[in-house]
């Protein structure tokens, strides 16, 4: 219980010059939803790539069910379930055709669990895959990765071009497949939105290192925004500890803090004889805060 | 049953914990009434059922709620008005520090503003 299903140690991976990523390290723990969030760029895809051996690292290693990455046995990689941003769907075949043929590959495959949820996501199954829109070619391709029961999760950007309602669905499936604390989801979005309903962890990643790492509870209740009101004019260089942005016009202050807690406060309060208001902020304002 | 916002800086479980608190100490939510479960809960709303539990193991501990086997959470039975004053004066806490903020920026003076929660207070008992 107590092992993680994905050990990932000083992770380094360079493109020639270029560091795409930097010194990462995390475990993937069963029972782990875990939201992954990074401007463009900022190194995510590449991540999965080398955290599943699609990719050798440059540095460190990864470690997914005690197997090194870059050598999985077939019984590991029959628990991994994997959606790139790319889709890897054959064009000329149907939908239906595609799932028979990824079928194919499993040992075991819910069949009637698909069958369910083409029709729930109102994917087409008799039309060749080059004609789909992007929306259902992504839904066919998260439900490539649904059917074997993965233990591990992993979906590069999944819902991107879905309508709210089909990201819905997609939240509900993906609760489905985190149940019973046995089994790990890890998905990056840009959709904020979605990683807060969803995410029980989040990782950052800015500039191919893991920014921050931890709970998302954790995260809302540790960075939020304060406001310092004073009738006297407050100093420029006003001293608030672990602030990631400051601003001051004359006796008002605002400050994005990270690591806050209820004394610090009171020190500030009676430090600088001003009032002050702690603004509690959603990931979306937090993220962008830390990329400030 | 709750008002849940996920894109709100508070974190959904505290929402949830929050919103029984109040509900109980306010009486709303009488002893014994059963709870939506986790998975209802969390399909109406879209959030993960891990949440929710974490919500309603933190309302079990704290003694609000109570685990039936094989049935809803349900409100604890409990002396009438079981929570100490301390704790639900915590509740109302923060909406206070905003009222006492938006006073003084209003430049509303403490006497005027302890004479508007007197007459709002009288007008709620009747």
């Amino acid at each position: 219980m107590t092992e993680p299903m994905v050990s990932i140690d000083n992770v380094g991976k360079r493109f020639g010059a270029k560091a795409a990523l930097t010194d990462v390290s995390a475990r993937v723990e069963a029972g782990d939803v875990i939201g992954i969030l990074g401007k463009n760029g900022a190194g995510k895809t590449t991540l999965f790539e080398v955290m599943l051996g699609l990719s050798p690292p440059s540095a460190g290693s990864v470690t997914i069910f005690g197997e090194d990455c870059l050598s999985l046995s077939n019984s590991v990689k029959s628990r991994i379930g994997f959606v790139p941003q790319q889709d890897e769907l054959l064009g000329m075949v149907t939908g239906a055709q595609q799932l028979a043929i990824t079928a194919a590959f499993h040992r075991s495959w819910d069949g009637p669990l698909i069958e369910r949820l083409l029709a729930d996501w109102a994917v087409p199954t008799k039309q060749r895959i080059q004609t789909m829109s992007v929306g259902e070619r992504q839904k066919l391709s998260v439900l490539t990765a649904l059917g074997h029961h993965p233990d591990l999760l992993v979906l590069d950007e999944p819902v991107a071009s879905l309508d709210p309602i089909a990201r819905r669905q997609f939240l509900a499936q993906l609760f489905d497949a985190s149940e019973g604390q046995k089994r790990a989801v890890l998905f990056s979005s840009h959709i904020v939105s979605d990683i807060e309903r969803a995410a029980t962890k989040i990782w950052i990643v800015k500039d191919g290192r893991l920014y921050w790492q931890g709970d998302t509870d954790a995260l809302k209740e540790s960075v939020v925004r304060l406001h310092v009101r004073s009738s006297k004019p407050l100093p420029q260089n006003l001293a608030i500890a672990n602030a990631l942005t400051l601003q001051v016009q004359g006796g008002y202050a605002t400050a994005a803090v990270a690591q806050w807690g209820p004394a610090a406060r009171d020190d500030i309060a009676s430090r600088l004889h001003a009032d002050v208001e702690v603004e509690p902020l959603g990931l979306e304002e937090i993220f962008i805060e830390l990329h400030k | 049953m709750f008002v849940l916002k996920p894109l709100s800086g508070v974190p959904i479980y505290r929402q949830i914990v929050d919103q029984v608190t109040r509900l109980i100490a306010g009486g709303q939510l009488a002893a014994g009434t059963e709870l939506p479960s986790v998975r209802e809960l969390a399909l109406q709303h879209s959030v993960n059922p891990m949440t929710i539990s974490k919500a309603y193991a933190l309302l079990e501990a704290n003694g609000l709620l109570e685990r039936q086997r094989g049935k809803p959470m349900r409100v604890a039975a409990r002396r009438r008005n079981q929570a100490a004053l301390a704790e639900r004066l915590q509740q109302v806490e923060h909406k206070i520090e905003e009222l006492v903020h938006a006073a003084r920026q209003l430049e509303i003076s403490k006497k005027d503003l302890t004479g508007l929660l007197d007459r709002k207070w009288e007008d709620g008992d009747d």
